[in-house]
């Protein structure tokens, strides 16, 4: 099976590949060239006109790319006012009759982050086939990355703790349990790991970890890409079981993560089991809201009629036998279906 | 009871989260709701049907037997639906403040996703703001700036910026600046892209953004599904509300806040109405989870609930909106948000001062599990100064009557005259009171009962006068020193006719906004004294006099 994944590119890029090229996570697609700090060059002054004369007399208008040498204004008499570099023209004053050229910079790449086929390329994006399984998640933040997938908790409802962070993860994307805080997210990506899967985090955590990314971010002490994604919500909420053994199953396979796209790429995987919302009677099913968020079971029974939930909402009702044999009504919008689409390794 | 010979018609809302059916049936010769049923909009038309089928099953012929859910599919279908993604619009202005907020607003009033805006004063650096631009995926751009006195360079300087960022990828230029710059701006851009609109903040004194979000409501339903406006759930909304305003001669605010979208809109008496469409005005808007939104929705709430589970619960509802809160405290805090985003869309230029009635839509209103907690929400987030009724849409009807032809609206209104609108009473809301002091005396009289009163309500307090459905009293009520209706007056003393409703008459000075303290526990305490004085059960009025 293959996904499709889009790559946005802005405006002057200069795309390297075509459709039908193979691709892999490390390769340039493309190359783009950022503006740097805009240079002021003088209009009016040279060509002897008062700056709103000078307007006028513009052979290119502001928004254009201009090139070094380029002839930007020539006034009636023959003057002319050469661009002394290549850039965007990006403003005439006609106060003080200057342009404001901004130069491109160096060319910096594009690059896949996932392995594929070109099946498409127009003036917005590469689109890329993918060989392997998505998983979405509710949450996530951080850049592309791609890794190695490990597992660091033994218990799909474990917290990543520090500890579980080492050397080994370096690189990697760490599939962690129901939480993980802002120091372990922080020594994780101090310890060079690509990315982190959790089943749920603190908004509180995220937010505090993000702030300590900006800080550094600010000072200069921050390289390498770090992305994070949440599957299940926003709390201590644990990965779903089944969830977990598929992780497990694929440990050692490649993947990428796209912490703002909350999206992840499992190459040469089965897919994940699937969530569907409605389920039906002996469906095995994930609870969304608490006091039982991220908690499985299976779906014994329906209430008759509508149910008072303890919020006060009538709504139409489950009975969910849960994994702690407990059985508890759940309204059913608040449940999903999890379907298991294989049994074996989907290797 | 529905009998095999019935017309039926079915009213569906189609949210971004949930869809709303509701089956009518004339019954005795009157169109009547005859079912209704709220389920998430991905689970599709059939479970809908089969819902509505099985809660009607129990009062139905029972010679229907399994044909009910067919005679339901079969049934003539009116249904508006929320667009299925919002048009997104990139904003360069020359000040982020000034001309900046007012295009903002204005697009975001029409219904427009600003998902990047770039000014001079923004604090990045100029490529920063180009390389910001460029990266942008939108379907329009906005450049506004510049006041009509003069040429500004700096309006100049923002439309070379979207003309550099834009490039080749073409989408639709609006240009909402000094009309001076008309002809420059659109030489910055291919033959036709710049369309010039009057400008929004034409001096430093003055305001006029209504040609702007004109233009951009009009592009708006060029961009987004363009053969079914009429069918856009808050378009309908805005119809429906015109076409009661202009039946009852009221002065008519409603508003629709569902999980994406928010819809403000104000009839005017006449039938002539205004909306404001916030895209991301509802309860998954970014500015409840952003820095800074569960602080202010925690602070609104008598629940001693820590920030921290506020903010993780704002979250799941934004991460999936179609789910419901399953404890107290979750919908505490849902409906402390929904309190927190009414207030934040009723903008400067609706003003909720001087409505006849409120209207609240959507279902974390309309679906409340007490008609009191529809109420608290209406009048905690609106702050309606006066005397004003308040019901709400509790079938979800207002959207898919108003998506019908203008022929056919009044029609299809005045057939469910009775069943249209839950009334919850009628609140009064005075304000500019003096703290600990009396703000209002009331007294109720109804013809046949005994008055009820003279009632004071001091500044910062709320009481529910008991008044049913359907029941009217004449209010005689005293304002005292300072105290105000909004509208300016002579006399301290007026005379209202109230309607009842599932709460009753609400009586609160608790001024406009509501004052409160600012320790967290006094805040709580008087927070938690307002909400029991909502939620209390009203005691049983007087006997009626003989």
């Amino acid at each position: 099976m293959s996904i499709t994944h889009r790559i946005p590119i802005s405006r002057g890029s200069h795309v390297s590949v075509a459709v039908g090229d193979d691709v892999h996570p490390d390769q340039e697609l493309a190359r783009r060239r950022t503006p740097l700090d805009p240079q002021i060059v003088p209009v009016a002054a040279p060509l002897r006109r008062r700056p709103e004369v000078a307007a006028g007399l513009l052979l290119r208008p502001p928004g254009s790319f201009v090139e070094a040498g380029e002839p930007i204004a020539q006034a009636s008499d023959g003057r002319q006012v050469l661009s002394p570099l290549a850039g965007l023209l990006l403003a005439y004053s006609r106060t003080d009759g200057n342009a404001i050229i901004s130069p491109l910079g160096p060319e910096e790449p594009i690059l896949a982050h996932v392995s594929g086929r070109v099946s498409g390329v127009d003036a917005t994006a590469i689109v890329i086939d993918v060989p392997g399984a998505a998983l979405d998640g509710v949450g996530g933040t951080g850049e592309a990355v791609h890794g190695e997938l490990v597992i660091s908790v033994d218990d799909p409802g474990e917290e990543l703790r520090a500890t579980a962070i080492d050397v080994g993860s370096t690189g990697k994307i760490v599939v962690g349990g129901s939480r993980a805080s802002a120091e372990t997210l922080t020594r994780a990506r101090a310890m060079g790991v690509a990315g982190i899967v959790l089943g749920g985090v603190l908004d509180k955590e995220l937010r505090d970890f993000e702030a300590i990314q900006r800080r550094r971010r600010e000072v200069g002490g921050l390289s390498g890409s770090f992305g994070l994604l949440l599957v299940e919500g926003f709390g201590k909420v644990g990965l779903d079981a089944g969830l977990f053994a598929w992780f497990e199953r694929h440990t050692g396979h490649m993947a990428s993560l796209f912490g703002s796209q909350h999206r992840l790429y499992v190459y040469d995987a089965a897919p994940p089991p699937t969530r569907r919302s409605m389920p039906r009677l002996g469906d095995r099913v994930v609870a969304h809201r608490r006091p039982i968020q991220g908690r499985g079971g299976e779906l014994v029974g329906f209430v008759e009629g509508m149910h008072m939930t303890a919020s006060g909402i009538p709504a139409r009702t489950a009975l969910v036998r849960f994994e702690d044999g407990r059985t508890i009504p759940v309204p059913v919008a608040n449940l999903e279906a999890i379907e298991s689409t294989e049994a074996g390794s989907g290797d | 009871m529905m009998s095999v010979g019935s017309e039926l018609a079915l009213l569906v809302d189609v949210g971004s989260a949930w869809t709303k059916g509701t089956l009518i049936a004339r019954v005795r010769g009157a169109w009547r709701i005859v079912g209704h049923h709220a389920q998430p909009t991905g689970w599709g038309d059939s479970e809908l049907i089969a819902r509505l089928a099985s809660a009607l099953r129990p009062s139905a012929d029972p010679r229907l037997g399994r044909d009910l859910e067919r005679l339901i599919a079969a049934a003539p279908r009116i249904e508006c639906h929320t667009s299925v993604r919002p048009a997104r619009l990139a904003l360069a202005a020359v000040s982020r403040e000034v001309s900046g907020a007012a295009a903002r607003r204005a697009a975001e009033s029409a219904g427009w996703l600003v998902v990047e805006s770039a000014s001079p004063d923004d604090g990045r650096a100029l490529t920063d703001r180009l390389v910001a631009l460029q990266a942008a995926e939108v379907d329009a751009w906005l450049i506004a700036g510049g006041f009509e006195s003069g040429r500004s360079d700096q309006a100049l300087e923002m439309a070379a910026l979207v003309a550099a960022a834009r490039g080749n990828r073409g989408g639709p230029v609006i240009w909402a600046g000094s009309s001076q710059l008309n002809h420059d701006v659109a030489g910055l851009f291919e033959l036709g892209a710049v369309t010039p609109v009057a400008n929004p903040r034409p001096s430093p004194e003055r305001d006029d953004p209504a040609p702007l979000r004109a233009c951009l409501e009009e592009l708006l339903s060029r961009t987004v599904e363009p053969e079914s406006a009429r069918h856009l759930s808050p378009v309908g909304f805005r119809r429906a509300l015109s076409q009661l305003s202009r039946e009852t001669e009221l002065r008519i605010m409603g508003i629709d806040l569902g999980m994406r979208f928010a819809t403000v809109v104000l009839a005017d008496g006449r039938g002539e109405a205004e909306s404001r469409v916030f895209a991301r005005g509802g309860l998954t808007a970014s500015t409840l989870t952003a820095p800074g939104g569960p602080s202010r929705v925690t602070r609104g709430m008598a629940e001693p609930i820590d920030e921290q589970t506020v903010a993780d619960t704002l979250q799941n509802i934004s991460a999936r909106p179609a789910t419901l809160p399953q404890t107290e405290d979750d919908l505490a805090v849902l409906q402390a948000a929904a309190r927190h985003q009414l207030a934040s869309v009723v903008s400067d230029d609706l003003r909720a001062e001087g409505i006849d009635l409120l209207v609240g839509a959507g279902r974390v209103i309309a679906a409340a599990p007490r008609p009191a907690m529809a109420a608290q929400m209406l009048i905690d987030g609106v702050r309606p100064v006066g005397v004003t009724a308040l019901a709400i849409d509790g079938g979800a009807l207002l959207g898919p009557l108003g998506s019908l032809d203008d022929g056919e609206i009044g029609e299809g209104m005045a057939a469910l005259r009775e069943d249209l609108l839950v009334p919850l009473g009628t609140a009064v809301i005075c304000r500019d009171g003096r703290a600990g002091h009396v703000a209002m005396r009331v007294t109720l009289h109804r013809s046949g009962w005994p008055s009820v009163g003279p009632i004071e309500v001091r500044s910062g307090q709320l009481q529910i006068v008991p008044l049913g459905a359907g029941q009217f009293a004449e209010m005689e009520l005293d304002l005292e020193e300072g105290a105000s209706l909004g509208a300016a007056r002579r006399s301290r003393r007026a005379w209202a006719e109230v309607t009842g409703g599932a709460v009753g008459v609400i009586l609160d000075a608790r001024g406009t906004p509501a004052s409160l303290p600012r320790r967290a526990e006094d805040r709580r305490a008087v927070l938690s004294a307002w909400r029991d004085a909502m939620l209390r059960e009203p005691p049983q009025p007087a006997p009626r006099a003989r």
